[in-house]
């Protein structure tokens, strides 16, 4: 079973983009800020995807992200960065910081999932 | 029909609103390749949601009319009159389809199918010649694209991918097999070529760099943006290029010409992929290495001549290709901050919005009341918050009226054709707004003005040139915010109304009395009382069994009214006048014994006191002018003695002033129009009812009907030789 | 590391085995692995790919270039085991005809 981590700190979309994904059949871990999420990256948690907001009090997305390709053994994990219509110049950055791509909020559940598939190894 | 269907309808509707003015204003500047591109996405855009609903017969219809609009963007044909006549037919004929889509029969009946035979006939024939695959009927399969300047389309009906991953893909977590796996939910991978030309000596070779390339074959009913999206994340840095089935052969020539390959390897890889066949290759390369088109030139042209071809191709045009679909980008992004909804869920929060309103006036009034200053506080920044959700729900509702009236280009092309007219539409104030429920409504009197215009107003051009004007006459539709109203205009430079012919005929029909003293203005919107036609000749443009009243009584049940100044030999000009909502207003509540009423505040210029001299006179002196008085209780016949001191509240309504004479003034208020039952419609003076916080229901006045009651009785008095217009000196206060 | 070479006397072939994945996790020292066994074998290389679990296109770029590597020398690298995922693999990027080998699986992955 493939494992999505999920790191928002919103616990609205935590729940509810977790939800759609465990429905999906997905394994979900979460965590609500970068810095969590960081430590359960440096004790070596399985992931196959990595989902994350940008906009996050404490350690932003873009330095969470450059923080994850720096493990080795997350060099090549595809990561999703949640991002909405008006923030598209952050793409440009969050690419750059090593992101493989975006899905923009709100996404419906086929969307969220059609994403997921296309970069899912 | 499905929700996807009702928006698929609603879409196209408006996509072919746009196609329509895009192809209107390509008879000014023919050539311009913004215009053409808006045209032929219009039809796309139509052809794909067509294609998503499983429509077959509009997307077979459209296919054909899509493949001329992509060889006029292109510029492989120039429009002219006819072509785009003929493509306007083929608009409203789309328009006719989604009719038949939107009743939910199966498809369109003999004679609809037969209309739309005839102009597919007529496109094949005059502008898409060779074309020998589409028989007679709707072809349930899009018909094969025909020959173009530069060579046959290809046979093949897939689509053609052609992908280079950037160097970066795997690195940033991305693996191409991902995208390419993916391909297989929207599409099937027909054939697949990998190329790995770019990839270096092993001493230089990194394993962590990409150096693939994919030449693809793929069968989907997907459209070009939905297979580009799948790229989407690696788009930045991969070269995409994506030909739609039966593309040109010239496309796939610059297609080979674009790519970083050996020209002879892709040559051999496109036909690997079945893009090509060999013969086609050949073909393509020999027709471009003599540089004509036909049939007559050596098919057997050897395939290392490609290389000829690459230098015959141009680079413009690969980039061309990325501003276009940079350009199908940057609209999807806009597209994307729009939201459709249906119009009963606004209507729901519209009346909700309502509801709060009464609801907060009652609470309002609690807190008056009891007294309690914090309340009253609290209760005044909850009102202003209703008061600007009530503006924004309603600003939910405003639309532009420049849609309605662009269609009239079209109505004044068409019909000043027809009449050997020569008319000049202009159009301003089109982003002007109103209620959406307004716009709907107003479209058939405007239309009406329009023809009546056309037809009686402007001279033909040989009658314009005698009188030393402009051949080509001017008609103008004009919008414009007045104090709460908003105005729209139709104006003409034509004859102008008779006043002489107009006045011999209301006399004759016993609407005036011989004799009887009008203005000029008063004589000319005689035209709009019941029964009154001066045309000499009922024509089919205007004479369709409706008179000028008809159009002024639909214009009054929007709460509206209508005039019209005219100058002899300069032209009309007349004035539509419509409240910007039909929903809420601010009001002005006044009591009279115990009923209350509301004044619209809009109207409302100011209050006075009335003197207390227990005259019944229908008149005061307002800082030297006549103010003619209304009684409010004499007018509803309310019983009671009025106060010693009574009030007037002072209205306009189109520049005539009354006064409206009231026990008590009781301050602004909300309030939520409900229409009258149908047994009071036919109460004059009153335009609608509202229930107060008190739960008490309120009559809203109708300040037009008491304005105009005022003007009829000053006009009668005037008869009476009594003289209304009197200087003031002679009237005693 | 999990791979074996070998002579194998009965083919005059030197053989590689690959027991991990073929993933871009490794590209970097699998490469290594390929081009010194391709370098040292006398001209026919076998590989068996048979123990590879999980191989994405970093691999299978390996594949290419040890397959193109191989031309270039005068020598020829032979796929001689296949699991299940590169089969797969080379049968969507389309490569088997290009790449010669004979598709065998494994009886314990058939």
């Amino acid at each position: 079973m493939k494992t999505i981590f999920l790191v928002d700190d919103s616990a609205t979309i935590l729940l509810s983009i977790s939800g759609v994904l465990t429905k999906a059949g997905y394994e979900v871990e979460k965590a609500s800020s970068a810095l969590d999420a960081l430590k359960k990256f440096q004790a070596g948690v399985k992931v196959d995807l990595l989902i994350t907001d940008l906009n996050m009090p404490g350690m932003n997305g873009i330095d969470f992200i450059k923080e994850v390709r720096k493990l080795s053994s997350y060099r090549f994990m595809p990561i999703l960065f949640l991002t909405t219509e008006s923030q598209q110049s952050k793409k440009a950055e969050a690419k750059a910081a090593g992101a493989s791509g975006w899905i923009v909020k709100p996404a419906s559940a086929d969307e969220l999932l059609n994403t997921i598939k296309l970069v899912m190894r | 029909m499905d929700e996807i269907t009702t928006v698929f309808v609603t879409e196209s509707r408006e996509q072919l609103a746009a196609l329509e003015s895009a192809l209107l204003q390509l008879e000014n500047s023919p050539g311009d390749d913004d215009t053409l591109n808006a045209i032929f996405r219009s039809a796309h855009t139509i052809k794909g949601g067509a294609g998503v609903i499983e429509c077959g017969y509009i997307v077979a219809f459209t296919h054909v009319v899509e493949n001329l609009l992509d060889k006029l963007r292109e510029h492989a044909m120039q429009p002219d009159g006819d072509l785009i006549a003929l493509l306007l037919g083929c608009a409203d004929h789309i328009g006719n389809l989604l009719g038949v889509l939107e009743a939910g029969a199966a498809g369109p009946d003999a004679e609809l199918a037969a209309e739309g035979d005839a102009l597919l006939a007529r496109l094949q024939r005059d502008w898409l010649e060779g074309d020998g695959g589409h028989g007679g009927g709707l072809p349930s399969v899009p018909p094969v694209p025909l020959a173009t300047s530069g060579g046959g389309a290809v046979e093949s009906d897939c689509w053609h991918i052609s992908v280079r991953f950037g160097a970066d893909v795997l690195r940033n977590g991305m693996d191409p097999l991902s995208f390419l796996r993916y391909l297989g939910s929207i599409g099937r991978i027909v054939q697949l070529v990998t190329v790995a030309d770019a990839m270096p000596p092993a001493a230089d070779m990194d394993p962590e760099t990409c150096y693939l390339g994919f030449e693809i074959g793929f069968a989907s009913n997907a459209d070009k943006a939905a297979i580009e999206r799948v790229f989407d994340f690696v788009r930045d840095e991969c070269t995409l290029h994506i030909l739609p089935p039966h593309s040109r052969l010239e496309d796939y020539l610059a297609l080979i010409a674009a790519l970083p390959e050996d020209t002879m390897r892709l040559g051999e890889i496109l036909v690997k992929v079945g893009a090509l066949t060999q013969a086609e290759l050949d073909d393509g390369l020999a027709r471009q290495q003599a540089g004509v088109v036909g049939d007559d030139v050596a098919a057997t042209a050897p395939l290392g001549e490609i290389l000829v071809g690459q230098q015959v191709v141009q680079p413009e045009l690969v980039e061309a290709a990325v501003v276009k679909q940079k350009q199908v980008v940057d609209r999807k992004a806009a597209e994307a901050r729009l939201i459709r909804i249906q119009a009963d869920k606004l209507d729901r929060l519209i009346d909700l919005v309502g509801e709060l309103v009464i609801a907060g006036a009652s609470v309002n009034l609690l807190a008056g009341r009891s007294g309690n200053g914090e309340l009253v506080e609290a209760t005044s920044l909850t009102s202003r918050l209703v008061e600007s959700i009530r503006d924004a729900a309603l600003q939910l509702r405003m639309v532009q009226i420049g849609e309605t009236f662009n269609r009239f280009h079209r109505v004044v092309r068409d019909t000043s054709r027809d009449m050997g007219k020569d008319i000049e539409l202009v159009v301003s104030g089109g982003e002007t707004e109103l209620d959406k429920s307004m716009v709907e409504k107003i479209g058939d009197p405007l239309m009406h003005l329009v023809r009546n215009a056309m037809d009686h107003g402007l001279e033909m051009p040989a009658a314009r040139e005698a009188n030393g004007k402009p051949a080509r006459g001017r008609l103008e539709l004009n919008a414009f915010h007045d104090s709460g109203s908003i105005v729209i205009e139709v104006a003409d430079d034509g004859g102008g109304l008779h006043r002489e012919r107009i006045l011999a005929k209301a006399i004759e029909r016993g609407l005036v009395q011989p004799g009887q003293a009008l203005t000029d203005a008063e004589i000319c919107n005689l035209i709009f009382e019941p029964g009154f036609s001066t045309a000499e000749k009922v024509t089919n443009i205007s004479g369709r069994g409706v008179g000028m009243d008809v159009v002024r009584r639909n214009i009054q049940g929007l709460r509206g009214s209508v005039d019209v100044r005219s100058e002899p030999g300069q032209g009309s000009r007349f004035a539509i006048r419509l409240p910007l909502t039909l929903a809420i207003i601010d009001g002005f509540l006044v009591g009279v014994g115990r009923a209350a009423y509301v004044i619209p505040l809009d109207c409302v210029v100011e209050c006075i006191e009335l003197e207390p001299d227990g005259s019944t006179r229908d008149y005061v002196n307002l800082r030297g002018e006549v103010l003619p008085l209304v009684r409010l209780r004499q007018l509803f016949g309310i019983p009671g003695v009025p106060p010693s001191r009574q009030n007037v509240v002072v209205v306009q309504y189109a520049g005539a002033k009354s006064g409206i004479v009231v026990d008590q003034l009781m301050g602004e208020f909300q309030t939520v129009i409900k229409p009258l039952g149908t047994i009071f419609r036919h109460i004059k003076g009153i335009g609608g009812s509202t229930i107060l916080g008190s739960g008490e229901v309120a009559l809203i006045l109708d300040v037009q009907a008491l304005v105009q009651r005022c003007a009829s009785r000053e006009a009668q008095r005037a008869d009476g030789g009594e003289g209304a217009r009197a200087p003031l000196a002679a009237v005693a206060t | 590391m999990a791979a074996r070479r070998k002579k194998n006397t009965d083919h005059n072939a030197d053989r590689l085995a690959i027991g991990e994945d073929l993933t871009i996790y490794h590209a970097a020292s699998q490469k290594s692995q390929f081009i010194d066994a391709l370098v040292a074998a006398s001209g026919h290389l076998d590989i068996d790919l048979s123990g590879v679990a999980e191989i994405d296109t970093a691999g299978f770029q390996l594949l290419m270039l040890v397959k193109r590597e191989a031309r270039r020398l005068g020598k020829e690298a032979r796929i001689v085991a296949h699991s299940e995922a590169v089969r797969e693999l080379i049968d969507f990027y389309n490569v088997a005809a290009e790449f010669g080998d004979p598709l065998l699986i494994p009886a314990q992955d058939a």
